[in-house]
């Protein structure tokens, strides 16, 4: 698949995220030394990193569960660590995330799960919230009847998009996404892929990928952000972020070649 | 300008039915936005042409009732015309009508009737008794393969369950039966002090904690303290697949995770049961010297000579049978805890249950066995 082409409303710069100068230390250990950059109104954006460069760190930090220990992060405007606990839970309901393994709540089935934001932060009846739920099941490719479904019931594959269901419930603006096809088969992972980026372009939805997997990036991301050391080492599209010289970020494009390169040495 | 807005006006433009949609279409309007929708009647032969202009904000809530209400019921392909709309607008209904075909979620999972669920449970509890029983199988073939083997015993694991099972239990199972021996020396005293007969809850005091009261409530509350930790630590991992992971690694779970607990538990019982008549006896000392003019010196010459080795002995005897009984409960119960973290809690919480109800029988079947042994 090819780099998505040019988004049609990323032309104003509204930045719906702001992250500016954030270190973070426990103890001694610095993981985060002056992290900065700026997530523009539409975009499709991934953050990458080796594993143990804070990559899911930042992400708690971003919404709001985990305070750095130095910088700033303003999120659709509002700085994140300084409101109030009105303001920054005002704040949570134009966000959605998604966590690593659903996050689902274990004692309740699919549909209440999902109609959770609706329960508690809206004054909708009964009557518009079931059929809202399974909207929002089919959505995200689900069939309604799986809201009868306990999450232990579930395949990885619908748990996460039952999550992605409940993190869509009231209408964000920003999606966040931690490692969302970690895993899932391949043919699945494509699935996921292509309904993110289908959901971002119909509702407009500015998407903040946290990732390993390289066919996401090189399938629906529009930028990449790449965090090493500490730092953000580059902030660009996934095509220029590819010929950049730095050695980390050559070993991890490669890794496709590498593979591609051993199979054409078995296959001939 | 306050008015509230119109959300939905039909018009007529050259003949074709038109909704004129204005305001802002969200989900924080969405009650108001439904009210308004049911003046509109559904499409048919006459499909609706849209006209966006006065929209300022549509989201996936709002387009979804809104297309649910045009859509002709009983199935059928929604014919819509937009006009006026901003691109992004359009792009969302677009999506919103490719998804929208579905009916509203099933929310409850089907429960059955009465009658049927009190057929379930009594065949989920018959089979239930029946892998019970298996289990307790399991563990004593696993003793025997360990008196065969002794060097597959794990002491340092035991050693380490048995510090938290005795050691750190021995304040509270102090307490708790210093309070009783306070609460029981108080009760027999007043009956005592009308027949001037004080000297006597000496004699009251030494035999209900010795054989009653100090077995049965350490019992209680290491089945509450450790009993329910089992159950929580084993069954957490069973939801984290820990206990996978040791069968895979060709050891068996039982020797690994219940035989420790299973020894520990077994020998920390009687030394906590032991602790408990002392605290016991001195919290009825206290109130002998305090309430009936019994000296400490006093209460300790009349206990000794009084209280028969039976007493502390059956208490002893009646102790490592009710460890057994608990931490074979509470290690069952951790074996069967389900993938999620409700199963958790309620396999604890059915662990206590279980084991104070057992130990209660159980105490009962010794008071008969002793009784008729004249103990």
């Amino acid at each position: 698949m090819t780099v998505a082409a040019e988004r049609p409303f990323t032309d104003s710069q509204e930045f719906v995220l702001e992250v500016d100068s954030v270190a973070t230390r426990f103890g001694t250990a610095v993981i985060h030394d002056g992290v900065s950059f700026n997530v523009a109104r539409g975009d499709v954006v991934a953050l990458i990193g080796g594993s143990g460069s804070g990559k899911s760190v930042l992400l708690k930090e971003i919404i709001g569960l985990l305070q750095p220990s130095a910088g700033s992060i303003r999120l659709l405007g509002m700085d994140v660590w300084r409101g109030s606990l009105d303001e920054i839970n005002a704040l949570r309901r134009r966000f959605g995330m998604l966590f690593q393994d659903g996050a689902l709540f274990s004692s309740l089935t699919v549909a209440e799960n999902v109609a959770v934001p609706f329960r508690e932060h809206t004054d909708l009846p009964v009557e518009l919230i079931l059929p809202l739920v399974g909207f929002k099941l089919s959505l995200v490719g689900l069939s309604p009847d799986v809201g009868g479904k306990m999450p232990a019931e579930l395949s990885g594959g619908m748990r996460k998009r039952v999550a992605l269901a409940r993190a869509l419930a009231l209408e964000p603006e920003i999606l966040f996404l931690d490692e969302p096809t970690s895993g899932l088969d391949p043919i699945s992972a494509r699935a996921f892929d292509q309904l993110v980026r289908v959901l971002s372009e119909g509702l407009g939805l500015t998407v903040f990928i946290v990732t390993h997997d390289l066919d996401t990036l090189l399938s629906i991301i529009d930028r990449v952000i790449v965090l090493a050391d500490g730092k953000v080492i580059a902030n660009d599209t996934v095509n220029k972020v590819m010929k950049l010289d730095n050695p980390w970020i050559r070993d991890y494009f490669q890794t496709r070649a590498l593979a591609a390169r051993k199979e054409g040495s078995d296959g001939t | 300008m306050n008015t509230t807005p119109k959300w939905i006006e039909p018009d007529t433009d050259e003949g074709a039915n038109v909704l004129r949609l204005t305001g802002v279409w969200r989900l924080s309007n969405l009650a108001a936005i439904s009210g308004a929708l049911q003046s509109v009647a559904p499409g048919g032969e006459n499909p609706y042409v849209l006209d966006g202009s006065g929209l300022q904000e549509l989201d996936t809530a709002a387009g979804f009732i809104l297309c649910r209400r045009l859509a002709p019921p009983g199935g059928g392909n929604l014919e819509l015309t937009l006009r006026g709309f901003d691109p992004r607008h359009e792009r969302l209904l677009a999506l919103v009508r490719d998804r929208m075909d579905c009916p509203a979620a099933v929310s409850k999972p089907v429960h059955g009737g009465v009658l049927h669920r009190i057929g379930t449970a009594t065949v989920a509890l018959w089979k239930m008794l029946q892998s019970h029983v298996g289990f307790v199988g399991t563990v004593a073939l696993e003793l025997l393969t360990l008196m065969r083997r002794p060097r597959l015993f794990r002491f340092k694991e035991t050693m380490a369950q048995f510090e938290t099972i005795c050691l750190d239990a021995i304040p509270i199972a102090g307490l708790v039966t210093f309070l009783i021996g306070v609460v029981i020396a108080y009760l027999l005293g007043i009956q005592a002090l009308q027949y001037g007969a004080n000297v006597f809850v000496v004699d009251g005091v030494g035999l209900a904690m010795c054989r009653e009261l100090s077995p049965l409530l350490v019992a209680v509350v290491v089945a509450g303290r450790s009993g329910a930790a089992f159950t929580a630590q084993i069954g957490t991992m069973k939801v984290q697949q820990e206990i996978d992971a040791i069968s895979t690694l060709g050891l068996s779970p039982v020797q690994v995770l219940v035989i420790p607990r299973l020894v520990a538990i077994i020998i920390a019982l009687p030394l906590l049961v032991f602790v408990g008549y002392i605290a016991g006896i001195l919290g009825g000392m206290l109130i002998c010297a305090v309430q009936l003019d019994i000296t400490p010196l006093t209460f300790l010459d009349r206990m000794h000579s009084v209280l028969p080795t039976s007493a502390p002995v059956v208490g002893l005897v009646k102790a490592p049978v009710f460890a057994a009984f608990i931490a074979i409960i509470a290690c069952r119960m951790g074996m069967l805890v389900a993938r999620d973290a409700r199963s958790v809690g309620l396999n604890t919480t059915s662990t206590v249950v279980q084991s104070i109800v057992w130990v209660i029988l159980l105490d009962a079947v010794f008071a008969i066995i002793f009784q008729h042994l004249d103990i």
